[in-house]
């Protein structure tokens, strides 16, 4: 099954092996780190691999739906890291700390 | 690249000298800017050193070479060092992807025993088909050379200039963007070589579906976005950080903002960067706005080889399409040149013109004026288009 | 031939990238990965012919977004941080087998479906083709997504400006 072939014929399945390990990265980061703006920056990750998938099979089913959810999930992911900067920037102003290990008993 | 030897030399040949030719026009800014200045407040200026202080160029660059090397104890020295580069690319890719003359035809001729085939060279680093999105997405990257320098530093005006610059360019580039949509919606194209051709044409348009031309005005961007203009043309100010927009360099609150800890031919490096913006920054209103190469009824790509044809044979060069072809583009990249410099002048003009603005009056302009207006032009000049191109007439 | 070299090349840059990015203690170092795997990823974008996508993968990402991270973390002014990983062995192992378990099953679900998809219908097509029938499809057949977008937007303009207000001003006694 493997041969000499699979891997100097790059195709779908080499953008979604990719896609994969980048999306295992981020959420790694999200499940590891203790910083919140490092963990939002997880969620980036996460995105940009199911984009990378989306344009993958775009191209290769050849329509233009994958573009136009990557364009989506663009947006979303902007205004996504809106709020959890401003919610992060809230936080910091009130415990003066960013990791999470300072706030995760609910008083204030 | 290209599929054979020859083209492929000549596109990179075409590559490096664009680049020289954007860090070359760097000492001569500074020359001009010095001298302006010291036009504009009854001075003298430099002009010891060689006919009308020229030489104060070389001067300029030995000092440059020669000063001490200077990293900052307790900073990051990566960063430190990277910050300068990543300041210049930006400004050296964006201007490459720019046409800054119609293509040059090459005919098929025979060299060292072998046909070479006809090629069409363009006159620019590299063509991108979405040319406009290529280089506001390069120049977006800019702000991270400020960025680095502020944090590589590790000082505190060095930080408090970087947060300033950054706040500003991100503040600024939505006006921006938002100013650009106009004219994309107006030419309906992302490619800069179009909007060029488009507007080397006499004034026309859909009025109501019918077609009105007019041929006393060239087809520019002008006529049709002055808001436009005057938005994007003040947005670039901010992007390039000159006064009246130089908050993060403002030296009587922040020594010299995030170059504070920079000597050198790294301080050289930022310079180049600032000056290639502005360059760019020229070049899209002379291409968005004021018809890039062309000047309509007189200089177009049609007419520049006719104009040359004879010039070329006075020269004793034979009257081969591609030496007449060649020298139409240089005459016309003569035009974008006198263009971009007119633009770069209003520059210098207006940094020593006027005042520094306070930082909240600098939001206030660009988050409550510029940026409803520039919504509007978008909205008013897409209403437009639609009621006027739909066919009602007929 | 150099199709796949370029690639591979890619895709070593990438996965380093992000591997960094989640790795490095400095919250700014981290960030600055992150920038250059969006970079990255904008060039992947372009190679596989999505080349509007690149571009605004760049202004939106690496020029506006991650912009954003860096200026906020050295807002905070942290210095690297000296746990930055949650504590425990077991548990540590857990999540990262997890999250290798769910990216296995991603892909093996996708690469299996991949003989299943169509095989294009139409040639290739010139870039600013490509465009214009993005905006055509994104103004007629999506355009309630569309709207609703804006909305969202507007939505979280909104917030964030609720969340981050001070009391009072720039001058608030705090």
């Amino acid at each position: 099954m493997l041969s000499a072939d699979n891997f100097l014929h790059i195709g779908l399945a080499h953008y979604i092996f990719l896609s994969g390990i980048l999306f295992s990265f981020g959420m790694i980061a999200v499940l590891m780190r203790k910083n919140v703006i490092v963990m939002l920056m997880g969620i980036e990750l996460m995105l940009n691999a199911v984009n990378l998938s989306f344009i993958a099979f775009s191209k290769e089913s050849g329509n233009l739906n994958g573009h136009i959810m990557v364009f989506f999930v663009m947006t979303i992911a902007a205004a996504e890291a809106g709020v959890g900067l401003a919610l992060a920037v809230a936080i910091y102003k009130k415990f003066h700390e960013v990791n999470i290990r300072f706030f995760e008993h609910l008083r204030g | 690249m290209g599929t054979d030897a020859f083209e492929v030399g000549v596109n990179f040949a075409k590559m490096v000298a664009i680049f020289l030719m954007m860090v070359q026009i760097v000492p001569l800014l500074v020359w001009v800017e010095r001298r302006g200045s010291a036009y504009i407040q009854n001075r003298f200026g430099p002009n010891r050193v060689g006919p009308l202080g020229l030489m104060q160029l070389l001067a300029d660059a030995i000092k440059f070479l020669t000063k001490e090397e200077f990293i900052p104890e307790r900073g990051y020295p990566f960063l430190f060092y990277l910050a300068p580069v990543v300041a210049m690319i930006p400004a050296a890719l964006a201007f490459g992807a720019i046409p800054l003359s119609m293509p040059v035809n090459v005919e098929a001729f025979s060299m060292l025993g072998q046909h070479w085939g006809p090629y069409v060279f363009k006159f620019q680093s590299y063509e991108i088909g979405i040319g406009i999105v290529f280089v506001l997405g390069i120049s977006s990257l800019a702000a991270f050379g400020v960025l680095l320098a502020g944090y590589g530093s590790n000082n505190k005006y060095a930080l408090y200039g970087a947060l300033r610059a950054c706040a500003q360019t991100i503040s600024y580039e939505l006006a921006m963007g938002l100013a650009i949509v106009g004219v994309i919606l107006l030419f309906n194209t992302f490619s800069f070589s179009e909007i060029v051709t488009a507007q080397s044409a006499p004034l026309n348009f859909a009025f109501l579906g019918h077609k009105v031309e007019w041929s006393v005005l060239p087809n520019w961007g002008i006529f049709y976005q002055p808001l436009g203009a005057v938005i994007l043309f003040s947005a670039m100010f901010a992007e390039a950080n000159r006064l009246p927009f130089d908050l993060p360099e403002a030296e009587g609150e922040l020594v010299a903002g995030y170059h504070t800890e920079y000597a050198g031919f790294k301080f050289n490096m930022f310079f180049i960067g600032e000056y290639g913006h502005m360059l760019v920054a020229s070049a899209l209103m002379v291409i968005f706005y004021f018809g890039g190469y062309t000047v309509y009824p007189w200089l177009t790509p049609e007419t520049a080889p006719k104009i040359m044809a004879p010039i070329a044979g006075l020269m004793g060069w034979s009257t081969t399409s591609t030496a007449v072809s060649l020298l139409g583009a240089l005459l016309l990249h003569v035009v974008f040149l006198t263009k971009i410099v007119f633009f770069l002048w209003i520059f210098i003009w207006v940094r020593w013109t006027l005042p520094r603005f306070r930082y909240d009056q600098l939001m206030d302009l660009g988050w409550r004026k510029m940026l409803p207006w520039a919504l509007l032009n978008t909205v008013v000049t897409a209403v437009i288009i639609l009621v006027m191109r739909h066919p009602w007439g007929g | 031939m150099w199709e796949a070299i370029g690639f591979y090349a890619l895709a070593i840059f990438l996965i380093y990238f992000a591997f960094q990015t989640i790795t490095v203690p400095n919250p700014i170092h981290s960030a600055l990965y992150l920038v250059l795997t969006m970079v990255g990823l904008s060039a992947a974008f372009f190679n596989l012919g999505a080349q509007f996508i690149a571009g605004v993968q760049m202004i939106v990402y690496a020029g506006a977004v991650m912009v954003l991270f860096v200026m906020v973390l050295m807002l905070f002014d942290l210095k690297a941080e000296i746990r930055a990983f949650s504590q425990g062995l077991f548990s540590g192992g857990l999540k990262v087998m997890s999250a290798a378990l769910l990216a296995g099953l991603a892909i093996g679900a996708a690469n299996s479906s991949v003989a299943i998809l169509d095989k294009p219908v139409e040639a290739a097509r010139a870039p600013a083709d490509v465009t214009r029938q993005l905006g055509l499809l994104l103004y007629t057949k999506y355009l309630f997504a569309f709207e609703a977008l804006g909305l969202l937007l507007l939505v979280v303009a909104v917030g964030v400006v609720a969340v981050s207000r001070i009391r009072g001003g720039t001058h608030a006694q705090r």
